[in-house]
């Protein structure tokens, strides 16, 4: 296993993408921390808890979470972003025939997905890290010109916050990767798994819950979303781990089934 | 050659529903041979290497690789080096860089230091920096079997390495082929180009429709069988009568092959042949400048067994 993401990283960590990633962070970082500012809007009651779909109120602008909230709100992006890259990647080593080359040096195949998985996950943990470092910098930045106030972001508090911020942001980015990669291993071929992964967590996730509210608990990709906000007004963060784990466990299980009894042919 | 085989599977076979790829296919490869395997396109030649190599689940059939059990790819596949299909690699990645993470996965770290050796070997030297998508169809497959060789395996198995190639690069792909099986290793290398086979392999393994046709030395397929012999007189003007001469001699003058007479030598000894025809001419005072048996290609013989001579 070790050795695979070993590969994985050998092949991933090269200075153009190191590159590519950095400004795409940066570029992130900018992009939310000034669209959260500027739709922030006064809270009701002091909550900071939001709607799937609601701006920040002030108050988490300004509490102790506040030099991350940027982060946490645009982070829906990096999850649906993550989950693109895997289902590009994943799919593309099927049809590529790089999946099947690799097989002929280990045979073990879900020892090649697992640890392929895993060597990605590093690399998008990195990025995850980065990106909520530079959106807490963009954001301090930004503060002034917007009337918020700074003074609580710098406490043990505000540390646990942050972590704890980057801890939701991983495990939702984990849970897209899993969806990504069982999309890839359903259907080898990146068009098509990109087309299904699209029209699925895209369009039809979201006009349904525009009519059926319960799908904000039920649907996968809202369920990853309220998982990296923290927990949302429609699905607590303990649900939404819970569920998200339940989601991941049977996909992982479906593509690790499917990796190890189909003929590999392409 | 060795009395031990490198590959030895009988029954192997796999149906895809109702349709049968390979059927029922019976596989001794001597160690230490380059085994041509043989076979239209469709015949099950690529099948049959994917279910060797582990990638294809076999339908039926057992047997060993390298001495260990077909069930089992993960113990005998660390000393087998393939290339299947098509050779597949990072775009992205330099073919250096490329050989590396195969490397890695393959736990040769070793042998990352062999890698310019490798492209070496294979012919690009001076290339391994080169992105492989720059890389011409012949770099690639050159490509493959570098990677193929890493780890020094004993059995290597190449599906259609020349394909796609040009006739200069066909011409280096089979002296590259020819060069592998050193050190007792086994190579076992598929085309539909029988020509590109018959001159590098020293094993033939000729299957059709999923089935064997044949298996054995290349000679025992190609030598001691003729179409005939080739005879031409000195002079044309003795054309007619050296026919006439042969009829009289109890020979069947089959036809023309240019200039040359055609002897048919089925059920004789070509060389017994030869000499009571030069016997005949000397005796009829007919010089003789051309005497030769017309060799049968791979290709005929392929023909004839797949239209039902000896199957």
């Amino acid at each position: 296993m070790t050795r695979i993401v070993r590969a994985e990283l050998q092949r991933v960590l090269r200075r153009r993408t190191l590159l590519v990633t950095a400004l795409g962070c940066l570029a992130f970082a900018v992009v939310s921390a000034l669209t959260v500012f500027a739709n922030a809007e006064p809270s009701a009651g002091g909550t900071t808890v939001v709607s799937r779909r609601g701006a920040p109120p002030l108050a988490a602008l300004t509490g102790h979470g506040g030099g991350t909230e940027a982060f946490v709100i645009g982070a829906s992006f990096i999850g649906f972003f993550v989950f693109v890259t895997f289902i590009a990647v994943l799919a593309g080593e099927f049809s590529g025939g790089t999946f099947r080359a690799l097989l002929l040096r280990d045979p073990h195949r879900r020892r090649l997905i697992v640890g392929k998985l895993l060597g990605l996950l590093l690399v998008a943990a990195g990025a995850v890290a980065l990106a909520e470092a530079l959106t807490f910098v963009v954001s301090l930045a930004a503060a002034p010109g917007n009337d918020i106030a700074t003074s609580q972001w710098f406490t043990l508090t505000s540390a646990g916050d942050a972590l704890r911020d980057y801890a939701t942001v991983f495990a939702g980015v984990t849970g897209w990767a899993v969806f990504g990669t069982t999309l890839a291993v359903v259907f080898r071929s990146t068009p098509l798994a990109l087309g299904v992964g699209f029209a699925w967590a895209g369009p039809f996730e979201n006009i349904v819950v525009d009519s059926w509210t319960t799908g904000y608990r039920v649907f996968p990709g809202q369920v990853l979303g309220s998982l990296i906000r923290g927990g949302t007004v429609e699905l607590g963060l303990e649900r939404a781990v819970l569920t998200a784990a339940v989601y991941a466990v049977v996909a992982a299980a479906v593509s690790l089934w499917l990796v190890s009894r189909r003929d590999v042919t392409a | 050659m060795t009395t031990t085989n490198a590959v030895s599977v009988t029954g192997l076979t796999k149906r895809y529903g109702d349709r049968t790829v390979v059927d029922h296919l019976d596989l001794e490869l001597p160690a230490g041979v380059i085994a041509g395997f043989v076979g239209p396109n469709g015949a099950g030649k690529t099948t049959t290497m994917a279910m060797l190599l582990g990638l294809v689940r076999r339908s039926g059939g057992t047997g060993t690789v390298l001495g260990r059990p077909i069930d089992d790819p993960a113990a005998y596949l660390p000393r087998v080096g393939a290339l299947i299909e098509s050779p597949a690699f990072y775009p992205s990645l330099s073919g250096a860089e490329n050989l590396r993470v195969f490397a890695t996965v393959a736990g040769h770290d070793d042998v990352a230091g062999r890698i310019d050796t490798l492209l070496d070997i294979v012919g690009l030297t001076g290339r391994g920096d080169d992105r492989y998508r720059s890389y011409s169809l012949g770099m690639k497959q050159r490509l493959g079997i570098a990677a193929a060789l890493l780890g020094e395996p004993d059995l290597l198995i190449l599906d259609e390495p020349a394909n796609g190639l040009d006739p200069q690069g066909v011409r280096e792909m089979r002296a590259l082929v020819g060069s592998l099986s050193a050190r007792g290793r086994t190579v076992l290398v598929s085309s539909h180009d029988l020509s590109e086979l018959e001159q590098v392999c020293d094993w033939l393994v000729l299957i059709d429709t999923g089935r064997s046709l044949y298996q054995g030395p290349t000679g025992a397929l190609l030598g001691g069988v003729s179409d005939g012999l080739a005879v031409a007189p000195q002079h044309d003007g003795d054309r007619v009568r050296l026919h006439d001469v042969l009829v009289a001699d109890g020979h069947d003058v089959t036809g023309r092959d240019g200039d040359n007479l055609v002897i048919d030598v089925s059920g004789s000894r070509v060389d017994d042949v030869a000499a009571r025809v030069n016997r005949a001419a000397f005796d009829a005072g007919i010089v003789l400048v051309e005497l030769s048996p017309l060799r049968t290609s791979l290709e005929d013989r392929y023909l004839a067994l797949v239209n039902g001579g000896s199957r």
